[in-house]
């Protein structure tokens, strides 16, 4: 599984070498989608990080006992419910299946928790529906 | 049966059984052909789509001097003006273009007034939409200065309600049948299907298939020239066959085509439209299009009526087309059933393909399902067509899509 968080490190733990602890003793590889890191600063790292589950919320166990910082997202993708017009091409490029239609009403329907923020489904929208929140 | 005149007595008295066309096929899996024939006097269809060949003729009111208009611009989109003096043509798909018509800094300016996102691509569909919607539209034109025409040019802002014609004239609406398209090759393609992802990534459909209006109507048997529709959420009429119009398409026994087959040209006052039912939209690095609901009442005048619209899903099928192609006809992967496309997924060369419609069966529901109200209510009565669409024009060097499809 896949998740998107935003870390911020104390001054002191700028110089860890993170992601190779992550793979090296987690199993989980982070994929850095944006870095603000300098020497002897507070920094930011905005990483996707995949693996098992339980290594996933071990090494996230692991961040927090390191001081580091945690939340959630950065972005959240925002669906325009008065301007989606159900059409559903999102749902054929969304990756995780978090955009589908409901086999019954063919509505919309997006599963928060799945989305990783991929932002393929903004460009594809054809009424301009999908932003993200930032 | 019965004949339009008496189904329509019966829409004036509040009399008329009216059914969606899903309820129609529903009921006749349990009651059959002939019992339900005999209860029902109006079935309807519905879709909602993007149709960029639509567009809208709008007559502006002459100002003082008058002027004869031969280049104009609405909200930044060129409009057709090579008609009387100011007649205008909007075409759909026609993108913002600021070429002769002013500053950068006009485009900034409108793009904020029309509170859209910088990046937003603006185009005819777009304006149209923004127009059917009561919204204040800029418009710029340069004329040719004659003795009855001596003024230059203009700049002035027109709504809806300050002009004095304004109608949808499409020219190829409601295709009977599409395609599916998919991408076999290794880039990702952007096209009017919307993005297609490479190495079969996704497949894309565009029509309702089992709702769509002229799928239940294969042989154009109650629906002509001069019939009523609902467009847009007012009142259209079918005006003449639709550009590319291919009746001669191959098809199934159940009558209905393998692939794209008739279209129309439709027709019909925007001013009494309802935005709700007209969108503009952008197909990324492809253009901009409109979305249109459309609304087609099926007359049952006899049992073959009900027996086509019976068609379900299942007995539907449209061709996979592969667009890494760049040919006008397409290599495809054989027909797949709209049923399998509603599903979600649809195999091709063994391998599991995510799919997408493009027309929302939720909306296309919604349109069936007001003009049920509407004629239910005796707001809308039926028209005898005033003349057949051609059944045999031949397609000619065109985008056969589905031709070399064998069906034995
Ligand atoms: S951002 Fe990516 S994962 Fe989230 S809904 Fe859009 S396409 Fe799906
Ligand atoms: S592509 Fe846009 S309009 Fe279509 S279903 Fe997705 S969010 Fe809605």
């Amino acid at each position: 599984m896949k998740k998107r968080v935003t870390l911020t490190f104390p001054k002191r733990t700028v110089h860890m070498p993170v992601t190779y602890r992550l793979a090296k003793d987690f199993n989980v590889a982070a994929n850095i989608i944006r870095a603000e890191v300098a020497p002897n600063q507070v920094g930011t790292l905005v990483v996707e990080l995949s693996g098992d589950i339980d290594q996933l919320d071990a090494a996230l166990e692991w961040l927090r006992v390191q001081e580091i910082d945690i939340s959630a997202t950065s972005r959240e993708i925002m669906i325009d419910e008065d301007a989606c017009v159900h059409c559903g091409l999102c749902t054929g490029v969304c990756p995780t299946e978090a955009l589908s239609l409901n086999r019954d009403t063919f509505q919309l329907v997006f599963t928060r928790s799945r989305c990783i923020v991929c932002e393929q489904c903004i460009p594809t929208c054809p009424v301009q529906a999908i932003a993200t929140n930032i | 049966m019965r004949t339009i005149d008496e189904i329509n007595e019966k829409i004036q008295a509040k009399r008329a059984v009216v059914w969606t066309v899903e309820e129609l096929k529903a009921n006749v899996v349990e009651m059959g052909v002939k019992k339900v024939a005999q209860m029902v006097d109006v079935v309807t269809t519905g879709t909602f789509e993007p149709m960029e060949s639509s567009g809208a003729i709008l007559n502006l009111g002459q100002p003082d001097p008058p002027i004869k208009i031969r280049q104009c611009w609405l909200d930044g989109v060129a409009a057709y003006a090579g008609f009387g003096a100011v007649d205008l043509y909007l075409g759909a798909s026609q993108s913002a273009d600021y070429s002769g018509s002013g500053e950068v800094s006009d485009l900034e300016e409108l793009r904020e007034m029309r509170s859209r996102s910088p990046q937003q691509e603006l185009g005819g569909g777009h304006v149209i939409a923004d127009l059917i919607a009561g919204k204040p539209v800029k418009l710029r034109a340069i004329g040719q200065v004659t003795d009855c025409y001596p003024r230059a040019s203009i700049e002035t802002t027109i709504t809806r309600d300050t002009i004095n014609q304004f109608y949808l004239y499409n020219p190829r609406n409601l295709y009977q049948n599409f395609i599916v398209g998919v991408n076999g090759g290794d880039r990702p393609l952007f096209t009017y299907l919307g993005p297609l992802q490479p190495q079969l990534g996704n497949a894309v459909f565009s029509n309702p298939g089992a709702l769509s209006p002229l799928l239940n109507d294969p042989d154009l048997q109650v629906v002509g020239i001069g019939s009523r529709i609902f467009l847009g959420g007012g009142i259209g009429y079918v005006a003449w066959e639709g550009t590319q119009h291919f009746p001669l398409q191959k098809r199934l026994p159940n009558r209905t085509p393998i692939g794209p087959a008739a279209t129309l040209a439709l027709i019909g006052d925007a001013k009494q439209m309802d935005a709700r039912w007209v969108r503009g939209c952008y197909f990324k690095s492809y253009g901009p299009s409109l979305m249109l609901g459309i609304g087609v009442p099926l007359p049952v005048l006899n049992e073959t009526v009900v027996e086509r619209c019976a068609v379900r899903d299942e007995d539907l099928v449209a061709p996979v087309v592969d667009f890494a192609i760049p040919r006008r006809v397409r290599p495809n992967f054989g027909l797949v059933s709209y049923a399998q496309l509603k599903s979600g997924q649809i195999t091709i060369d063994g391998k599991r393909v995510r799919v997408a419609p493009l027309a929302s069966i939720f909306l296309a529901r919604q349109v069936a399902e007001t003009l049920k109200q509407w004629i239910e209510q005796g707001e809308f009565t039926l028209t005898q067509p005033v003349a057949s669409l051609p059944s045999d024009r031949p397609f000619l060097a065109q985008d056969r899509w589905g031709a070399q499809i064998n069906l034995e």
